[in-house]
């Protein structure tokens, strides 16, 4: 009896075992070539991509992951005389983005001596937890997505995520310090709300996006009713009662500084719970992530209280050429692109860009890998891309300041969607 | 303060507390018959809200609210039963291949058992419904609502709270009045001498699990019904809640288990209402920590003699 209990309870241990490792271990390098290729005489070199691509954040990932992979095809799958490939690496654990597994990924590329580029993340507090790893070992990293201020700059105590190293990771979306002014004129100006309940995810990119829309509401005249901040990381927080307080006060509308799956759907449609479901709703780019067809997005989850949902992607959405890029995506991967593949798009161009502007002066790997990075970060070198010219400044941020907004439609073409509402040019500085 | 906002949040609070109690009787039933703390509990109630959203959505074809009453109390019948037999088939199950062969052993084994289950419950249910959120359907439109000395109350969370009450009375009558009940008291007391006694010390504790995992299921529905959404990870912090709901009360005690749910729902609304809800379960675990200080055994518990 007593052997049988024993051998029980190691049975168990080792089950719970097995299921630890299944929950932790979603990262799946795969390879994938980006085409025919075939011009690639001095061997093979490869560029990373880090994003969340499986369960809710699928739909931010796979999108912005298709378009570095066409961008890399358009090139032909070489550059400098090298064949490339990319590595591409999943952040997202048990469905959510993950800045342990990107800072684990990270770190795997930054070990691959053939790694000379990486795209990503998707998250800021991915990247937060990237960038101390890759800047030291000067790895070039391209953002299609991270909006937070302090991530490139120092942060209000002072710190600066690269340390003393220099400049290695650069972005193409623009920062929260354009993007949460550009939604707070939009719904200050264009929807004409003047008081303001505002609720955030207490996450870097979520509080960050709040603390930047709430000043520039207040600047413009507006009251902010009440700020609220709720943790949710794994999407089982109530907000009845938050929102039962802020309704005494009769905001004219909501913001929310977060991501869907920190929330956003759910405080969405638990306003119509509580009897405020007519007021419009708005966010950043973290709401604005696919059609109501995909399970998880914030179009699916808040369902018919999506309505009058307003949401702004720090991306170009006109952007020169369109209609071309759109129907290039749409015969590769027979979908539409999303909010960011154009975005995932142009990073791979810029690091083909680099790789074969300065490959014929690399001595190694190691040094190649360095000159992309100077080459991007501190040449002031500017990029031809599908968003247009852009270049970096001497924090990596780009020189592009366009905000795009979106508003969900729930009798979009093909079913609920956010729909392209419009876009605005903030300039330099916003 | 307009004092409609506090009745209002009054509302919430028995909502919100309602499903904690829910959760929290199984959490109190299985401890006071086997002493084992059920970490798997909170899974039960997850995998409970999927079973029901997937009993509406596939063959009952519902996706949003009903207007029909009649419809309305049939299908809600019939959800509530059928996700109420499931989970409390699968409790037996779990019982009957993860615990009973550790009954004997010493604590911590099946205990970190319990544990293992709750992450094969959450892969299971990851893997077939996926790690995103899934929508619920709202059967009880929150458009349903009457008002209360000005506050607006919907319908529904009246409804979560007589449902919690009255399962938590059925529940009382059926452990007090009924042999089978006095089969599970005398089992709690003391194992050996029930078995002495005649009692079949196998299904009684069965039937523990079967009871305590039809009320996790029907959590599992009404925080569905409640929220909207169901997500895979969704049983960790309910589980944790109801534990802590369950200490609260006097864990083995089963009024006391509803108590403590109702308590963390009243400090979670009302840490909510005085602009303190990111502070919402530090309240709640600080007040664990002041009646433990007070009354270790819980607000209703007994000091226990003979088994602790």
């Amino acid at each position: 009896m007593h052997h049988l209990r024993r051998s029980s309870a190691v049975m168990a241990l080792a089950l719970l075992l097995l299921s630890a490792c299944q929950s932790g271990g979603s990262t799946s390098p795969s390879a994938s070539a980006g085409g025919s290729g075939g011009g690639g005489s001095k061997g093979t070199i490869k560029i990373g991509v880090d994003l969340p691509l499986s369960g809710g954040e699928a739909t931010n990932g796979e999108p912005t992951t298709n378009g570095a992979k066409l961008a890399l095809k358009d090139a032909g799958g070489v550059a400098g005389g090298y064949t490339v490939e990319l590595d591409v690496r999943d952040d997202a654990v048990a469905g959510v983005h993950n800045p342990d597994q990107g800072a684990t990924n990270a770190q795997a590329l930054v070990a691959d001596e053939a790694v000379v580029g990486m795209i990503g993340p998707f998250n800021s507090n991915v990247a937060r937890a990237q960038i101390p790893i890759t800047a030291p070992a000067g790895l070039l990293q391209c953002s299609p997505a991270n909006t937070a201020v302090d991530i490139t700059k120092k942060a209000a105590d002072g710190t600066l995520l690269r340390g003393d190293n220099p400049v290695s990771y650069v972005r193409v979306a623009t920062t929260d310090d354009v993007q949460g002014p550009a939604m707070a004129d939009y719904m200050y100006t264009k929807l004409g709300a003047h008081t303001i309940f505002i609720v955030d995810d207490t996450e870097t990119y979520g509080k960050g996006l709040a603390d930047e829309f709430q000043k520039k509401f207040e600047a413009l005249g507006g009251t902010v009713t009440d700020r609220q901040g709720v943790p949710n990381p794994d999407g089982s927080a109530d907000y009845t009662s938050i929102l039962t307080s802020a309704k005494g006060a009769n905001p004219a509308a909501v913001f929310y500084g977060g991501v869907t799956t920190t929330g956003g759907a759910k405080l969405r449609s638990q306003m119509a719970d509580v009897g405020m479901g007519d007021l419009p709703f708005g966010g950043g780019d973290g709401i604005v992530d696919g059609p109501g067809s995909v399970d998880g997005s914030f179009v699916n989850l808040a369902g018919d209280a999506a309505a009058n949902s307003f949401g702004s992607v720090a991306a170009i959405h006109d952007i020169p050429n369109p209609d071309a890029f759109a129907n290039s995506y749409q015969a590769e991967y027979t979908k539409a692109p999303g909010a960011y593949s154009a975005p995932g798009y142009a990073c791979a161009q810029v690091i083909i860009a680099a790789i074969n502007a300065v490959a014929d002066q690399a001595t190694g790997m190691s040094d190649l890998r360095e000159k992309v990075r100077a080459y991007v970060a501190e040449g002031g070198n500017s990029f031809d891309t599908v968003l247009g010219s852009l270049s970096f400044d001497e924090n990596g941020d780009t020189s592009q300041h366009t905000i795009s907004y979106y508003k969900a439609d729930l009798n979009a073409d093909g079913g609920a969607n956010w729909v392209f509402d419009s876009q605005k040019d903030f300039g330099q500085g916003g | 303060m307009d004092p409609s906002v506090l009745i209002q949040q009054f509302f919430n609070a028995l909502a919100l507390g309602g499903i904690y109690a829910l959760v929290a009787l199984g959490y109190t039933m299985v401890y006071g018959i086997i002493e084992l703390i059920n970490f798997a509990h909170g899974d039960v109630f997850m995998v409970g809200a999927f079973v029901a959203m997937w009993v509406l959505t596939v063959p009952l074809g519902q996706h949003g609210g009903i207007k029909d009453p009649f419809l309305l109390i049939g299908v809600l019948l019939l959800v509530f039963v059928v996700t109420m037999i499931v989970m409390g088939v699968v409790g037996v199950l779990i019982e009957r291949f993860a615990y009973r062969r550790l009954r004997n052993a010493p604590r911590l084994a099946p205990l970190l058992t319990a544990i293992g289950v709750s992450f094969i419950l959450q892969n299971i249910i990851q893997t077939i419904f996926g790690p995103s959120p899934k929508t619920f359907p709202k059967l009880i439109s929150s458009s349903g609502r009457f008002d209360l000395f000005g506050a607006s109350i919907s319908y529904l969370t009246v409804f979560i709270f007589v449902l919690a009450i009255v399962l938590l009375v059925v529940l009382q009558a059926f452990i007090g009045r009924t042999r089978l009940g006095r089969a599970m008291r005398s089992t709690a007391q003391d194992r050996d001498a029930a078995q002495l006694m005649g009692v079949d010390i196998n299904r009684t504790i069965a039937l523990t699990f079967f009871i305590g995992s039809a009320l996790a299921g029907a959590g599992g529905v009404v925080a569905g019904l409640y929220f909207g959404q169901v997500q895979f990870n969704l049983g960790f912090s309910a589980g944790l809640k109801a534990f802590t709901a369950a200490v609260l009360g006097g864990i083995g005690n089963i009024p006391g288990a509803a108590l403590g749910g109702f308590i963390i729902g009243f400090v979670e609304v009302y840490a909510g209402q005085f602009g303190l809800a990111r502070w919402g379960e530090a309240l709640v675990f600080a007040v664990l920590i002041i009646v433990l200080v007070f009354r270790p055994s819980g607000l209703l518990g007994q000091a226990l003699g003979e088994r602790a």
